[in-house]
């Protein structure tokens, strides 16, 4: 579901971050209108008011992990982790995990990739919230999800600043709820940087 | 007969030709914890580096036991004007960081002794308090970039960013931002490495600090430097949770100050 349509109707801050995301046209290739969070990072309001809303819902979940996509994710993820009080758990390319891991592949445009995950650092029956900077086909949270639930963790929700058209009609990934604040942008006005 | 006294923690005990005959207490200064310790801290301006000496044991010491002590390495005390209990309660929180780090031998080849702080972002306290460590180190001092490594300086830049007003700014491995971006190259212990940062991410003379989990050789920090000072910023201090001094890469940085928890 959309923040807005979920409670921050009208809350000025929605727009605020939506304003402050830059679209860079044709990266990493022709046709793609790349949501680009960097110039979110540089507006210190629009950052916090991002992290501020998912603090808001997540507080009281009873969330004991956050766990945070690399490599955006570790930038949206940690904020929220120590404000819930909960675990932050890094879910990483193949091979950047020292020690014991486990793995999820997924599909890609072309080809294939790998998530990464350490064991024993999220037990059984904890409640989850997985964090990304963007969701477009939903690939990568899928196979996060299918990461978490496969040490038997609860993966509460999805939580992500940006969703793209295709998953407003499918707001559950493996039945599990997303959660977005904004819609991406076509194109910019004017480039803030 | 000497009468024992039991000693639930672990410690080097002295060798026995030096204990008194009538008791084997160890020494009064490791006996009671709430007694001040020998040495004062320094006390330096909150950007200047430690000039005192000490050693990670303390920190492992203090965990293992419960142990309050001065636990100040080489680095810079982050608050000059603190009374001495409240240095006692930093340490606490040094102590608890540093066995919160998990060492992973071999990896990622043979010989390295890795540093994995995922385990410290298990442990929520010992997080909040490696943040805390930073902010109460770099509030108020007008710093208005807090610029991190990929990857894991994206772990501990962004909070110490939003509590201290500051715009975060990634430093990212070559054709990950999009638009126009600067480059640099630097060595790694094979061959070449290239960090980018975007075109107009910091302004001249922003006062900024580079963030990152560790330092080892300072190949890395000094390649964030050199974007930072490509573009006319001011780079303050360099901040890392780990180092490894052996390696010597605080030498390396360029006259620029190293803080750092462990080592």
């Amino acid at each position: 579901m959309f923040a807005e349509e979920n409670g921050l109707h009208g809350d000025p801050r929605i727009k605020a971050i939506s304003d402050a995301i830059r679209v860079v046209p044709h990266f990493p290739k022709p046709g793609i209108m790349f949501q680009d969070i960097t110039t979110l990072l540089l507006d210190q309001k629009a950052f916090k008011y991002t992290v501020d809303i998912f603090v808001d819902r997540y507080r009281d979940k009873k969330i004991s992990v956050v766990a945070g996509v690399e490599a955006r994710g570790f930038i949206f993820g940690p904020p929220i982790a120590l404000a819930i009080g909960a675990k932050f758990v890094p879910l990483r390319k193949p091979k950047k995990l020292p020690g014991e891991v486990i793995s999820e592949s997924y599909v890609l445009e072309y080809g294939t990739d790998c998530l990464e995950m350490h064991v024993g650092a999220v037990q059984p029956g904890e409640s989850v919230l997985i964090v990304d900077d963007l969701v477009a086909t939903g690939g990568t949270l899928s196979a996060a999800i299918r990461l978490l639930e496969r040490v038997g963790a609860e993966v509460i929700e999805c939580a992500c600043v940006i969703g793209l058209p295709q998953v407003k009609g499918n707001w559950r990934l493996n039945g599990v709820p997303l959660y977005v604040l904004v819609e991406p942008r076509l194109t910019d006005l004017e480039c803030s940087l | 007969m000497m009468n024992t006294l039991k000693i639930s923690f672990a410690v080097l005990k002295p060798p026995t030709r030096y204990l008194p005959s009538s008791n084997s207490v160890i020494s009064q200064k490791l006996h009671s914890p709430s007694s001040s310790p020998s040495v004062k801290p320094p006390t330096i301006s909150p950007l200047g580096r430690g000039k005192s000496g000490g050693s990670r044991v303390y920190s492992t010491f203090a965990a293992r036991t419960n142990f309050k002590v001065n636990c100040y390495s080489n680095m810079a005390e982050p608050n000059s004007d603190l009374k001495q209990g409240d240095v006692t309660v930093k340490d606490d929180r040094i102590a608890r960081i540093s066995s919160s780090i998990r060492v992973i031998p071999d990896f990622p080849k043979p010989g390295i002794m890795f540093q994995d702080i995922t385990t410290m972002l298990l442990d929520p306290v010992a997080f909040k308090d490696t943040i805390d460590l930073f902010v109460e180190r770099y509030k108020e001092k007008n710093i208005s970039v807090v610029a991190g490594v990929e990857a894991r300086g994206f772990i501990f830049g962004p909070p110490i960013a939003l509590a201290i007003g500051a715009k975060f700014v990634p430093m990212r491995k070559p054709n990950k931002l999009p638009g126009a971006v600067i480059s640099e190259e630097y060595s790694l212990e094979y061959g070449t490495d290239i960090m980018e940062m975007h075109v107009g991410a910091v302004q001249a003379g922003e006062r900024t600090l580079v963030i990152d989990d560790l330092i080892a050789t300072g190949g890395t920090l000094v390649a964030a430097i050199n974007l930072l000072e490509r573009v006319g910023a001011n780079v303050v201090e360099c901040a890392c949770v780990i180092e490894l001094p052996d390696l010597k890469g605080r030498d390396k940085l360029g006259g620029k100050p190293l803080f750092v928890l462990v080592n």
